[in-house]
């Protein structure tokens, strides 16, 4: 995906939470300000990207981790401890659908063997 | 402020990082670009809010570049 193509996804992403920011506090923001955010977040991932890249290479790892991505985090304490909560979330999120799909597997491998019954449908939040 | 329900996709978080990585062995894990797309947000959102609160001190009706302007030195020192 070239440059423009990218920088088009991130201002409609910063577009949508300029908006949502905007009708929470009730303050308008201009097209060119949307724009300048875009443009600042779209450079500040050259310096996410490398210093990611840098931390894993010096852990001798070729695969950036959550790790990596905490360490990001450390100017601000705040930060630090949104990431790291949010990190939390992540992982027992991915653990607990894991989980149901597993269940889920083993469900269907049961009912493979005696007739099914009504087939229970996953509500996803 | 409530939970915020637009965010950034994974798929375009790892675009976005692997466009400047050096080695073309570097990969990014699963939780990884769900962390960092996470951290995006809040660098958004950031701005955002910091600016209007310069633009309420300002007792402007609009947030505009200069408000931001004032506001993104600290954001980048934050971050």
């Amino acid at each position: 995906m070239e440059n423009p193509r990218l920088k088009a996804a991130v201002h409609y992403t910063v577009g949508c939470l300029c908006e949502e920011v905007a009708s929470d506090k009730e303050m308008q923001f201009s097209k060119q300000t949307i724009a300048a955010i875009s443009e600042v977040t779209f450079q500040q991932c050259e310096n996410f990207a490398k210093d990611l890249e840098m931390f894993a290479r010096h852990a001798k790892r070729s695969t950036i981790n959550t790790e990596d991505v905490k360490l990001l985090a450390r100017r601000s304490n705040s930060l630090l401890k949104y990431i790291t909560e949010k990190n939390e979330d992540i992982a027992q999120f991915n653990l607990e659908r894991k989980a149901k799909k597993k269940k889920k597997l083993e469900d269907e491998n049961k009912n493979s063997v005696e007739p099914a019954e009504a087939g229970v449908v996953e509500s996803e939040n | 402020m409530e939970e915020i329900g637009a965010g950034f996709r994974k798929e375009l978080v790892s675009k976005l990082l692997h466009l400047h990585f050096k080695d073309d062995k570097t990969k990014v894990s699963g939780d990884a670009l769900q962390l960092m797309a996470e951290l995006l947000k809040i660098f958004v959102v950031e701005a955002a809010i910091r600016s209007v609160r310069q633009a309420q001190a300002e007792d402007l009706a609009q947030v505009g570049v200069e408000q931001l302007e004032k506001v993104l030195p600290q954001l980048l020192l934050d971050f």
